[in-house]
């Protein structure tokens, strides 16, 4: 009976460790997901922070008249039926003043991971000829897109840089386990960094 | 070969004589050690079964056997409970004619709304509703959703519109105001088949004095399919979600 009693008090021990590990965790995914943003001058910009809850055309704007990179490319995939975007992302970065040549908009697949589309984006900014791109990503994004950014990239030769708005990264970490989208996204994101790898085809 | 057999015979004995053994000894010999090192072989294995009943009927013996049955069992069933899991988030009710055809958003394949215009085709309902969100460059997700079910056939004057659908919760209560504006008694609903069961569950308990029917877009490649899900990256993406989801739909958590 005692012996079955401290297995039980050892088995409550463990679970309220575990508990306590992910509720540690889950508060610090803020910390854990979002990279200090990095802006480096570079030869083209790829936005691809384009939601809902984005401000970042301002910032890419922003950007692209300080001289960081006199191309812009507004990445994206399909949301809907025929809708990509990337495409009105860069007619808004045109209405906010940038010359509508120096504005690509680049259309990808739907693909589960990151890592799917990103050797396309690389053979695309080395066909162009541009040796460093800075990527404009969400804040959760930005650690995890680094690193993976810059195993694809190198490959093909050219440098990166991961940014994001400072606007949506104050935003985003404003209360954000009170609010659904804020922690859907953070939660989404530290699910997709975790299954990545396991997966080949993603890692 | 007679001949060969008569050389061997003579070479043995002449082994014989030569070591000074008498002639037919060598086969005795070697009987006699064939027989010893049977009764060796056997002792051992005498002593291995005691050894081995003796540790059978110790405690950790038992242990580590339920442990290891436990291991079989798990490394055999887990497959069959995933899989169950996978299927345990479909619904799929049998058609009935309803007033409306609701087809859910967030997908980016538009495969729900190609499933609602089949229905419509079909005769199951003469509305369809779909969904979507506004985004800050002037385009809604609903607008091309509903571009492209009128592509598909379906007259512009019998789509509607849900905007502003973060979640499926939100599209649950102005799914069920837009119903009560309408006059719209049932509907049936158009998902993926992941969201299938969330989905008719949550729309179910915002309108509770309304029937819904669930027929959900099927399950296969590129989309969600239940069967051994855990071995693609983008079906355990949408399992994983869907069922923290769930979690947060019963304890009615983040909205």
């Amino acid at each position: 009976m005692g012996r079955k009693r401290i297995w039980l008090r050892r088995a409550l021990i463990s679970l309220c460790l575990l508990l306590a590990g992910c509720v540690v965790l889950f508060f610090a995914l803020p910390k854990l997901l979002i990279a200090p943003a990095n802006v480096a001058k570079s030869d083209v910009i790829l936005h691809s922070s384009i939601s809902t809850q984005s401000t970042a055309d301002e910032y890419v704007v922003d950007l692209y008249r300080q001289g960081v990179a006199r191309k812009i490319v507004c990445v994206s995939s399909q949301i809907s039926w025929e809708l990509y975007p990337g495409d009105y992302a860069r007619e808004h970065l045109i209405s906010l003043g940038v010359p509508a040549e120096d504005v690509l908009s680049l259309r990808l697949p739907v693909a589960p991971c990151d890592a799917v589309n990103l050797p396309t984006v690389a053979e695309f900014v080395k066909a162009h000829g541009w040796r460093s791109a800075l990527l404009i990503t969400h804040p959760e994004d930005s650690r995890y897109a680094a690193r993976v950014a810059r195993r694809f990239f190198e490959r093909e030769g050219v440098s990166t840089a991961v940014s994001y708005a400072p606007e949506d990264r104050e935003e985003l970490t404003r209360n954000w386990w009170r609010t659904h989208w804020k922690t859907q996204r953070m939660v989404a994101e530290a699910m997709s960094i975790t299954l990545d790898l396991f997966y080949a085809e993603c890692r | 070969m007679v001949r060969d057999g008569a050389e061997e015979r003579e070479n043995r004995k002449m082994w014989e004589r030569k070591i000074g053994i008498t002639p037919g000894m060598s086969s005795f010999i070697f009987l006699s050690h064939i027989f010893l090192f049977a009764v060796w072989q056997l002792s051992l294995m005498n002593g291995a079964i005691q050894v081995l009943s003796r540790f059978l009927r110790s405690k950790r013996a038992r242990v580590l056997l339920m442990v290891s049955a436990c291991l079989l069992t798990g490394y055999f069933l887990t497959p069959v409970l995933l899989n169950e899991v996978g299927e345990g988030l479909i619904r799929e009710d049998k058609l009935v004619k309803a007033d409306v055809i609701v087809a859910l958003g967030g997908d980016h394949r538009c495969n729900r709304e190609k499933r609602a215009a089949e229905l419509y085709h079909q005769g199951w309902a003469n509305n369809v509703v779909v969904s979507g969100l506004q985004y800050a460059w002037g385009f809604h997700t609903g607008e091309a959703a509903r571009a492209y079910v009128m592509n598909l056939g379906v007259p512009e004057e019998k789509i509607s519109i849900i905007r502003e659908t973060l979640n499926t919760r939100a599209e649950a209560k102005i799914l069920e105001q837009l119903m009560r504006e309408r006059g719209w008694r049932s509907a049936i609903i158009v998902t993926s088949a992941f969201h299938s069961r969330r989905a008719t569950y949550t729309v179910e308990k915002a309108a509770r004095d309304r029937t819904f029917h669930s027929s959900p877009v099927p399950a296969g490649s590129p989309e969600w399919a239940p069967d051994r899900w855990w071995s693609r990256r983008g079906d355990v993406y949408l399992t994983v979600r869907e069922l923290v989801s769930w979690a947060n739909t019963l304890v009615n958590g983040w909205q």
